[in-house]
C-alpha cells in the first residue's frame, strides 16, 4: 500500500513537476476557450480544470492522466446555460458526479468493452467538428484584424513546436498576440467583449437552484448525457495512457474519481470536465508517469490563475479561436478515411452515423449510444447467420455448417437444409460451426429426425468438445449418429 | 562486416528498404537491434484503430513483421526494441548511448517546406548521431 503511493506519487519527483507545469501553461487557453463554447465566464471553466485535475490526482485510476475542463463536456451543456443559466449548470455538475460514482460502483469501466472502435472514431470525430464549427462565428465576418490574429495564431501553434518544444506553443500564440494587442491595439473581439467576468477565487458555494422536482427534471437529462461523455472520453483517454506508458490502470476506480472530481467542481463554481487526449499525450510525452504531474497540473494552474486572472478579458478571441481549430485537427482521426473505405461496411456505416448523429442533435452522448446500438444489432444480424454449403459425394450427402448455432440463428440455419432427399447417407459436418445452447441440440435433433423418417440414414460429424458435450446432454442422438 | 547494427524502423516502405539495404554491411556474426519509436500520435491510432483485445507488444511487432520475415529468412541476428518518445530526439539518444557500430534509417524524402513543418528524423539522426549513419533512399 504505502509502497504503492511511494510508486504512484514519487517515482522521478522532477520530470513530473515539470510535465505538470508545461500542462498548466497548455491547459489556459483550452480552459478559457471551452469556458466559451459552454456560453459562460472563464473563470468557471478555469476553476473547473484546477479543482477536477487536484481532485483526481488522488482520487483517479489512472496516474499521469490529465482531467479537466472539456470541449466534450462543454457543447452538451451549452443549451442547459443558455435557457437556464449557469447555476443550472453547476447543479448538473453536482448530479453528473453522483450518476459518475454510482456507475463507478456498478463497475461500468468494463462495459467500455461494447464501445466498438467504429463508435470511438466517431465520437473523436464529431467532438473535432463540433469544436471546429464553434469558432466559426469567432472567426468569419467579424474583422480584417481577426483574419490576421488567427493566422499569426496557426503559425505559431504549427511552426513554433519545430525551434522550441519545452514551453507549450499555443501558450507562446497566447502570450505574444495579447501583448501585441494590448500595446498596438487592434480591431478584434477579447474575452472581455464576450459577457461579465467576476473574478474571485473558488470558494464553497451551494448552486443557487429551487430544490424542487421540476429542477432535476430540468438538469438530469444534461447530467446524464455529461456522465456518459466524460466516461467515454476519459476511458478512451486512459486507454491511450495505458497504451502511451506501457502499463494497466483500474477504470472503475477512474470512474468513481471522475465522478468524485465533478461532485466537487460543482460545489466550487466549476463547469463538468472529463480526461482530455491531447493534454495527457502533451503530459506523457514529457516524461510522466505518476500523479504528481496531475496534481502539479492543477496546483500550478491556479496559480497561473490568480497571477494572470485580470489578463483574461484583453485576450483577443482570433488567438483562442485559432488554438481551438488547431484542437479540431489533433483530436480528428485522420486515419478514418482509410478506415471508411476498408473496414467492413457496417463499420463504417456505424462511425459515420455516431459522427451525423452528434452533428444533428449537438449531443455526444446521443451518438456514442445510437452508435452502440447499431453496431450491436449488425453484431447480432452478423452472428445469427450460418452458413451451409451442400456436396454430393457418391451417394453421400454432405452438410457443411459454419457460424455460430443458438436460438437466434436456427432458423436460417434450417431454412438452409433440403430434406426432400430419401434413402441417402447425410453427413452433417460441423467442424467450423460451434453449438451454444439447448435450442441449437433441438434443431439439431429435429432435422436428424426429418431426414431420418424419409429413411435417410444421417451421421452429426465433427463436433468440437463443447458442442458434443452439451449434445450428449441434452440430444436424443445416439452414439451411431455421432462421428469424429 | 559491422558486429553491432542499429536499425531505425517504423514498419514503412522506406524502413523495409533500409533493412534490404543493410545486408550488404552484415553477416550472421552481426546482431542487429531494430528500435521502433512509439510516438503519441501513434498511441492514439493504435487505441482508435487496434483490436482491443491481445498483447500491444504482439500488435507493434506486426507492425515489422515483413522487416523481421526478411532478417529471419537471411537469417541475421536481430532484436526488438520499443521505445516512447518523439521518433527523432529518441533515435539520436538509442544511437548514442548504446553499443552500435552504426545507424540505419529509411528517410521518407521530404521536400523542404515539409521537413519544415513536420520535420525529418534522418536529417536530424544525421547531423546529431555521433556513430556512423548510413540513411537510405
Amino acid at each position: 500500500m504505502v509502497e504503492n503511493i511511494k510508486k504512484e506519487w514519487f517515482t522521478q519527483p522532477g520530470t513530473n513537476i515539470l510535465a505538470g507545469i508545461v500542462v498548466a501553461l497548455a491547459l489556459i487557453p483550452e480552459a478559457i476557450a471551452f469556458s466559451i463554447i459552454a456560453g459562460v465566464d472563464p473563470m468557471v471553466g478555469l476553476y473547473a480544470s484546477f479543482i477536477i485535475a487536484v481532485v483526481i490526482s488522488f482520487t483517479g485510476g489512472r496516474p499521469a492522466m490529465i482531467s479537466a475542463a472539456t470541449g466534450a463536456v462543454a457543447l452538451v451543456v451549452t443549451p442547459l446555460v443558455r435557457e437556464h443559466g449557469v447555476e443550472y449548470l453547476l447543479a448538473a455538475t453536482v448530479l453528473m458526479g453522483i450518476i459518475q460514482i454510482a456507475l463507478g460502483i456498478l463497475k461500468v469501466g468494463r462495459l467500455m468493452k461494447f464501445i466498438p472502435n467504429s463508435v470511438m472514431i466517431g465520437f473523436v470525430n464529431a467532438l473535432a467538428i463540433m469544436i471546429f464549427m464553434a469558432q466559426i462565428e469567432h472567426i468569419f465576418g467579424i474583422s480584417l484584424d481577426t483574419y490576421v490574429y488567427l493566422a499569426i495564431t496557426l503559425l505559431i501553434v504549427y511552426l513554433f513546436p519545430r525551434l522550441l518544444r519545452k514551453i507549450p506553443a499555443p501558450l507562446i500564440a497566447l502570450v505574444v498576440l495579447t501583448a501585441a494587442y494590448l500595446i498596438f491595439g487592434s480591431d478584434v473581439r477579447t474575452v472581455g467583449d464576450l459577457g461579465q467576468i467576476e473574478r474571485s477565487l473558488p470558494g464553497f458555494i451551494i448552486p443557487d437552484v429551487p430544490f424542487t422536482l421540476k429542477t432535476v427534471q430540468i438538469i438530469l437529462p444534461f447530467s446524464l448525457s455529461m456522465a456518459v461523455v466524460g466516461l467515454v472520453e476519459s476511458l478512451l483517454t486512459a486507454r491511450i495512457v495505458d497504451n502511451a506508458t506501457d502499463s494497466f490502470s483500474n477504470k472503475n476506480r477512474e470512474s468513481r474519481g471522475q465522478g468524485i472530481a465533478n461532485f466537487i467542481t460543482g460545489f466550487f463554481g466549476g463547469m463538468g470536465g472529463c480526461a482530455m487526449i491531447g493534454q495527457s499525450v502533451i503530459n506523457v510525452g514529457a516524461g510522466a508517469t505518476t500523479r504528481l504531474s496531475t496534481f502539479t497540473a492543477g496546483a500550478f494552474l491556479m496559480f497561473l490563475i490568480i497571477v494572470l486572472g485580470d489578463w483574461v478579458v484583453q485576450i483577443p478571441m482570433p488567438i483562442l479561436a485559432g488554438i481551438m481549430v488547431m484542437v479540431s485537427i489533433g483530436t480528428f482521426d485522420w486515419g478514418s478515411f482509410r478506415y471508411a473505405a476498408k473496414a467492413p461496411r457496417t463499420d463504417a456505416f456505424v462511425m459515420i452515423l455516431t459522427v451525423i448523429i452528434v452533428l444533428f442533435t449537438s449531443n455526444l452522448a446521443l451518438g456514442v449510444i445510437v452508435g452502440v446500438i447499431f453496431s450491436a444489432l449488425f453484431f447480432a444480424t452478423k452472428i445469427s447467420r450460418v452458413d451451409v454449403q451442400t456436396e454430393t459425394v457418391e451417394d453421400t450427402i454432405h452438410y457443411y455448417f459454419r457460424g455460430q448455432i443458438f436460438f437466434a440463428s436456427i432458423d436460417s440455419m434450417m431454412g438452409q437444409l433440403d430434406f426432400n432427399f430419401s434413402d441417402a447417407d447425410i453427413v452433417l459436418d460441423f467442424s467450423n460451426a460451434h453449438l451454444w445452447d439447448d435450442s441449437a441440440v433441438e434443431a439439431i435433433d429435429t432435422a436428424v429426425k426429418k431426414f431420418e423418417t424419409k429413411s435417410n440414414k444421417v451421421y452429426v460429424k465433427r463436433l468440437d468438445a463443447d458442442s458434443r458435450k452439451i449434445v450428449r446432454e441434452l440430444s436424443r442422438l445416439n452414439e451411431q449418429h455421432l462421428i469424429q | 562486416m559491422y558486429k553491432t547494427l542499429l536499425l531505425a524502423a517504423d514498419g514503412s516502405e522506406n524502413s523495409l528498404r533500409a533493412a534490404e539495404e543493410s545486408i550488404n554491411f552484415i553477416d550472421e556474426n552481426t546482431r542487429v537491434t531494430i528500435l521502433n519509436v512509439v510516438g503519441a500520435d501513434d498511441v492514439k491510432d493504435e487505441v482508435l484503430h487496434g483490436s482491443q483485445s491481445g498483447n500491444v507488444t504482439t500488435r507493434r511487432k506486426e507492425k515489422l513483421s515483413q522487416i523481421l520475415d526478411f532478417y529471419d529468412g537471411k537469417g541475421i541476428i536481430h532484436e526488438v526494441v520499443f521505445k516512447h518518445g518523439s521518433p527523432a530526439d529518441t533515435v539520436v539518444s538509442v544511437a548514442n548511448n548504446g553499443a552500435f557500430d552504426a545507424l540505419v534509417l529509411g528517410t521518407r524524402g521530404l521536400n523542404n517546406f515539409q521537413e519544415m513543418v513536420i520535420g525529418s528524423v534522418s536529417h536530424k539522426a544525421a547531423k546529431r548521431v555521433t556513430i556512423p549513419v548510413l540513411i537510405v533512399k
